[in-house]
């Protein structure tokens, strides 16, 4: 049986190839579907970090992907049409250099993520679940109500976002920008779970109680792991957004918090590149029974269903035995 | 109240018309193991969690080394030295037996907000983890998945989470449930051992272990304390052989 570390450097390699062939065979369609597999990617890493390894449930991570996206696409809109965005404190007509788009989206998403976070994590279990939800549908149905960036139609950005001396127009060269920001993820994951911080969040997931009798302050520990999962799923928001050059309220409906749930559920819980995997699967099931049949995610369900019957751990733990905190 | 380090004042509980703990006052003496016995459905767990403060009591206050406490949330009190075990055992499952230790060294020194740092590279975590293990006979099995040792194995462990957090007083609820012989006297071994540095509040069904080691046994009945005294005082007591011990004892 193949170890899962193996496996692993097999997926990033693919991310490598998949992308030059479609390069050098000028088959750019194959370059965007790699591109929105990485972005949903990480997406699905920033939820794996809240509900794989934290055990917090949040139905409502769409809320940090559209923030995300919101983000990036109003302050494109405006520098793109030279429209004033504020003028209070200062006067901003927004940007589309990534290098300021990025830090903003960043801070936006920590920000939205800690106030959610505050309000939120005083629940637990299924309340935990729709409140998460009720925070994403508000956004959602505010995007809706918000003619002035598009409202129920979206907002289209005609040019992508720049960075100096890179055209980010050139679909490998986006999509190289993009798998940047899945390793730099992957890294601080990595780092995150294997630290005494990471030690403390997985024990929570398994046992909170014992760990509130030796003295960790959970609710902060959580607050914490919610905040950096929120801005991780933000940054792959904004990613998404450069990646279609269109925003729309959509990326803000329960519909994505599930799809990046199932992206989560389908590579395995509490697996590092578990997400990655499932967004995948997914979009590669999306592309090919999608061709087939409109009803493809029926499909999906009963693959999914399957799954939790026989391999309830994922994908991934068909290459590996036993992870340092799993059974 | 110099000698008191844990001081509890009329502490009471009730679940609508019924009363599970009643205008409790017991306190805990430094270097003393004062064990807490009486039937199942006592109130005895309740006042352990009531301490503990995982359950608010209705009235009554907490003074822990002249500190009062009564208002602190159950981990403020983990913090400034009230550690437990609980009556059925609750370890970290998916975590090696060292793991768990370590999981209770964080707090104490202060690592459980260092993000990036590899726990793994922690060496002084790791060996004083280490220590505790030899100290409850666990050293062989510290990479054992707590959900494989066996339920003796567990309750030792439970124990040495506790021991790792270098408490103020330690609060034992039925530690050696379910412990053979060997680990029973392990255990009371262990006990008189740290009592000088952390005072232990034991409950205990086994009267054996509990006649070894208290210095003072109070006996708690439908929620009220009926006796305290000395081991002798407590076997001689009408009332305690009535409610609790029997005539054979």
């Amino acid at each position: 049986m193949i170890v899962e570390k193996i496996f692993n450097k097999w997926i990033l390699f693919f991310l490598f190839l998949i992308p030059v062939l479609g390069f050098i065979f000028e088959e750019p369609y194959y370059i965007t579907l790699t591109t929105k597999v990485v972005i949903l990617g990480i997406a699905g890493i920033g939820l794996n970090l809240a509900l794989g390894y934290c055990g917090l449930i949040s139905f409502g991570h769409a809320a940090f992907f559209g923030l995300g996206g919101y983000v990036t696409g109003i302050l494109s809109f405006h520098a793109l049409s030279s429209e004033i965005m504020f003028s209070w404190p200062f006067v901003t007509s927004g940007s589309s250099d990534m290098l300021v788009i990025w830090p903003i989206v960043i801070l936006s998403s920590a920000f939205l993520a800690l106030i959610i976070g505050l309000l939120s994590l005083r629940t637990t279990g299924v309340y935990f679940i729709m409140i998460t939800l009720a925070f994403a549908q508000m956004l959602y149905f505010f995007a809706i109500s918000w003619p002035n960036y598009g409202g129920e139609d979206g907002l289209s950005i005609y040019m992508r976002n720049s960075l100096p001396m890179i055209n980010t127009m050139d679909p490998l060269t986006f999509y190289f920008i993009c798998l940047c920001w899945l390793l730099i993820v992957i890294f601080i994951s990595a780092k995150l779970i294997n630290s005494s911080f990471g030690m403390a969040f997985q024990a929570i997931k398994q046992n909170e109680e014992r760990v509130k009798s030796v003295g960790i302050e959970t609710f902060k520990v959580k607050l914490l792991v919610f905040v950096i999962s929120g801005t991780i799923t933000g940054l792959a928001g904004s990613l998404y957004t450069d990646l279609n050059r269109f925003i729309s309220p959509s990326v803000l409906n329960w519909q994505m918090s599930g799809e990046i749930m199932v992206f989560v559920i389908l590579g395995g819980i509490a697996r590092l590149y578990g997400p990655l995997v499932g967004a995948a699967f997914f979009i590669v099931l999306e592309q090919t029974l999608g061709s087939y049949t409109e009803n493809w995610q029926f499909w999906l369900g009963l693959i999914l269903i399957l799954e939790i019957l026989y391999v309830r751990t994922g994908i991934l733990s068909l290459f590996e035995k036993k992870l340092k905190y799993e059974k | 109240m110099k000698n008191k380090i844990l001081n509890i004042k009329n502490l009471s509980k009730s679940y609508g018309a019924f009363k599970v703990t009643d205008e409790i006052t017991i306190d805990l003496h430094f270097d003393e193991i004062h064990a807490l016995i009486g039937p199942n459905g006592a109130g005895k767990s309740t006042l352990i969690k009531q301490i503990v403060g995982s359950v608010k009591h209705d009235i009554g206050s907490i003074i822990l080394d002249q500190e009062d406490i009564t208002d602190l949330t159950d981990v403020e009190r983990a913090k400034i030295g009230i550690s437990r075990t609980f009556q059925v055992s609750s370890i970290i499952p998916q975590f090696s037996a060292i793991d768990n230790i370590v999981l209770s060294l964080l707090d104490k020194s202060s690592k459980t907000f260092q993000l990036f740092k590899s726990i793994n590279n922690n060496k002084e975590l790791y060996s004083n983890a280490k220590k505790i293990l030899m100290e409850i006979e666990l050293l062989e099995k510290s990479d054992i998945s707590a959900s494989d040792l066996s339920h003796g194995d567990r309750r030792k462990l439970e124990v040495g989470l506790a021991l790792a957090m270098d408490p103020k007083v330690f609060l034992f609820d039925e530690p050696m449930a379910g412990l053979d012989e060997s680990g029973t006297n392990m255990m009371i071994n262990l006990f008189k051992k740290i009592k000088s540095n952390s005072p232990i509040l034991l409950i205990e069904h086994d009267m054996d272990a509990v006649f070894a080691l208290a210095d003072r046994v109070s006996v708690i009945n439908n929620g009220k304390i009926v006796a305290t005294g000395t081991v002798d005082e407590i076997r001689r007591n009408e009332l305690v052989r009535d409610v609790y011990l029997g005539y054979e004892i």
